[in-house]
């Protein structure tokens, strides 16, 4: 086929129509189609796995109200992932899950095209009529994971690999960072972007150089398991699962792991498209409800280190620990954060400074 | 039983043609059988990976979007190479014509005018030819192979947008994302048919290969490029200097890959970001292959790419197959193509065990 003067026309006017034929695709009684779209692919071993495991859970509990899930992997942040949004919105499915920050402009720009579809953009800050965003407090896990490496760590150095410095990572730094000082006043840690969210050997290759300056706790905000697999080879003191219990493949290295636990957020979306009660919002769930779970801790992690972590975790659930309550430096030792202050969420949500103990990137 | 590869004395034009067709349908076959045999609705697979953007006329505004970055970079490619000139590193020469449109977007940004566009195809055009042009430095003047130095020449330029998304052009609006900001409405292509994101880049894509065409058949520069391939000796006594056809080579080449990233950046992406680099440089080796290093060939091949790229995100929304059962079947694509070739050139005859000697 080549690309005709004639066979563009149709496909202009064919797609001109588009909009108009979302909604008599899809009669009321059919089971609601459910769409997510991930960076990655589902056995990842994290990020990517946990959302797939809250579309099964989200089948599991909803039956024959839901569809069989439909799930694309590998797509990629830029133009394809336009592409992907559309033809799960043509397809019939009638709401979206984009589970990667950088979908963002273009859930809004198809969302547009679909007003009867509606889409979820989790981690993102941009919403519309028919665009949401969700999230989960990981910084809270990153904290009860920062007093784990403050107590375990010999060097007091710990590195992170992260992908791209968004407050959503730079929270999570800061977090991990906060929680370790208050155990080894000491305490650094040294952040290395890696410009992508799962690329293993490119986070292989980040946790080698660290553990060859002398790092000792390898943390990460990225998708896939290749890091704490160099922290066992190596021997280093460990690091922690990301997004799933990573414990298979470093059943050592591995103190303790942030589970994302998605399904009940999912079941929740699902519930409100089926009802017609769906509106756009922003949901922010953390550990309190159950968003945010810790895995258990790895067999080095000695008991007082476990129920220090514990406790940590018990205080953000019942609200007496805020990790973000000042007094709150930032790198260069000034005060960023008075005594007895908490950031507010939108502060969280838009931070760009790092605190006391990073060492910021060059 | 012994075989031996005998080279035939003038390959079939028929064949030549007909291989990669063929390639296509073996690929089909092949697969539909493969996957079939590991649990899956093999049938089903080639249909929505193959046939599915064909039929379904949504598609087709997808995959026009999808080929003609591939189709510009392979007809670009495939000059070079009938010239025997390994250029590898078109994915680097598309980055830096994006880098360099995205300079002068970012530089004009709020006083452009209708002279935005065409300045921004300039500079993306010279932006990949400069960006070609060291490894032909290297090549004519310290004799270094440019495979290597153009491809190793991709990375660095990775890097080049990592830096310059970070630091001196990130969207001081983006949330602290590595990236730049969104175009002025002046510096980005307009769509050719309202409602569809065909951009102007799929009409200039055929263009670009129409034009290639007519040169490479027509004109003393398409004989001298196909003549250096072909026949180097033969070349150098008829007085083309050959490294002026290695820089001629790099330079359309690097052009034209430059001009395919100003048509991304300025089209689908509609800013920098750090996931501008797409494979689009390296897919493309493969389409000038598949069409034959024809710019006419390169058209049809950059539509199959396209259509397994664009159906191979149909079978995971609609039969569930998992996205790596595109780079399988394009893989397939190639290997049949190969296979082809080699029985194209060559024939396969049998030796009897007695005359083969150890």
């Amino acid at each position: 086929m080549t690309l005709t003067r004639r066979s563009m026309l149709k496909a202009g006017v064919a797609a001109a129509a588009l909009p108009l034929l979302g909604s008599k695709a899809f009669a009321q009684s059919e089971p609601l189609k459910v769409g997510f779209v991930l960076i990655g692919t589902v056995n990842d071993n994290g990020w990517n796995f946990g959302h797939s495991e809250g579309a099964k859970y989200m089948k599991a509990e909803l039956g024959d109200l839901v569809a069989e899930p439909t799930i694309v992997e590998n797509v990629p942040e830029g133009p394809d992932c336009e592409r992907v949004l559309r033809e799960l919105a043509q397809s019939g499915h009638k709401l979206i899950f984009a589970t990667s920050f950088g979908y963002g402009d273009y859930v809004i720009k198809v969302a547009q095209q679909f007003p009867d579809v509606k889409f979820e953009h989790a981690t993102g800050y941009q919403r519309s009529d028919n665009v949401a965003t969700y999230n989960a407090r990981f910084y809270e896990g990153r904290a009860v994971c920062g007093t784990v490496a403050g107590h375990m760590s010999k060097t007091g150095k710990a590195g992170y690999i992260g992908s791209f410095p968004i407050p959503e990572v730079v929270m999570g730094i800061n977090a991990f960072v906060l929680a370790a000082r208050k155990i080894n006043p000491e305490f650094t840690i040294t952040p290395v972007y890696i410009s992508t969210w799962n690329d293993p050997a490119k986070e292989a290759d980040a946790a080698r150089a660290m553990i060859d300056q002398g790092i000792d706790i390898v943390a990460q905000h990225t998708d896939g398991p290749a890091a704490l697999q160099v922290v066992e080879e190596r021997g280093a003191v460990g690091g922690f699962g990301q997004g799933a219990d990573m414990s298979a493949f470093a059943p050592n290295a591995q103190l303790t792991s942030i589970i994302d636990h998605w399904g009940p957020t999912y079941v929740e979306s699902a519930q409100a498209v089926i009802d017609g009660t769906w509106a756009s919002a922003d949901r922010w769930p953390g550990l309190k409800e159950g968003e945010v779970q810790i895995g258990p801790y790895g067999p080095t992690v000695p008991e007082d280190v476990a129920a220090a972590a514990e406790a940590v975790k018990n205080g953000q659930i019942d609200g007496s620990l805020h990790i973000f309550t000042g007094p709150i430096n930032d790198h260069t030792g000034v005060e960023r954060v008075a005594a007895g202050v908490t950031l507010t969420d939108a502060e969280l949500l838009s931070m760009d400074w790092y605190v006391e103990g990073v060492i910021p990137p060059a | 039983m012994q075989f031996r590869l005998e080279k035939r004395r003038e390959p079939s034009k028929v064949m030549l043609y007909a291989t990669p067709v063929a390639a296509v349908l073996l690929t089909m076959i092949v697969g539909a059988i493969i996957f079939s045999a590991i649990g899956y609705d093999g049938v089903g697979a080639v249909r929505e990976i193959f046939l599915t953007p064909l039929t379904n006329s949504f598609k087709w505004q997808d995959l026009g979007v999808k080929a003609a970055p591939l189709i510009i970079i392979g007809v670009g490619l495939s000059i070079a190479y009938r010239a025997n000139v390994w250029n590898i590193g078109a994915e680097g020469q598309y980055i830096m014509g994006g880098l360099a449109a995205t300079w002068v977007a970012l530089s004009t940004h709020g006083m452009g005018g209708w002279w935005t566009l065409p300045l921004m195809m300039l500079a993306g055009v010279l932006g990949g030819a400069a960006y070609a042009a060291i490894p032909a430095l290297l090549r004519t003047r310290l004799n270094v192979n440019e495979i290597l130095t153009s491809l190793m020449l991709t990375y660095a330029s990775v890097q080049l947008i990592y830096y310059l998304v970070r630091a001196p052009w990130k969207d001081p609006m983006g949330m602290g994302f590595p990236q730049t900001k969104r175009f002025a409405a002046e510096a980005l292509l307009p769509n050719i048919f309202p409602g569809t994101i065909v951009h102007a880049g799929v009409p200039i894509a055929i263009i670009v290969a129409l034009v290639a065409w007519f040169i490479m058949s027509r004109s003393v520069f398409g004989y001298q490029m196909r003549v250096v391939g072909a026949a180097p000796h033969a070349a150098r006594y008829g007085g083309f200097s050959e490294n002026k056809t290695i820089w001629l080579a790099l330079l359309v080449s690097g052009g034209l890959a430059g001009m395919a990233g100003m048509l991304e950046v300025a089209g689908p992406f509609q800013r920098m970001v750090p996931g501008f680099p797409t494979n689009y440089g390296f897919t493309a080796i493969i389409v000038a292959f598949l069409g034959r290093l024809n710019p006419l060939g390169v058209i049809f091949a950059g539509i199959v790419m396209a259509i397994t790229f664009v159906g191979g995100e149909v079978a995971q929304t609609t039969i569930g197959l998992s996205s790596s059962a595109t780079g399988v079947f394009q893989a397939m694509m190639l290997f049949f193509l190969l296979a082809g070739d080699i029985l194209v050139r060559y024939r396969l005859k049998r030796v009897a065990p007695q005359e083969a000697r150890a």
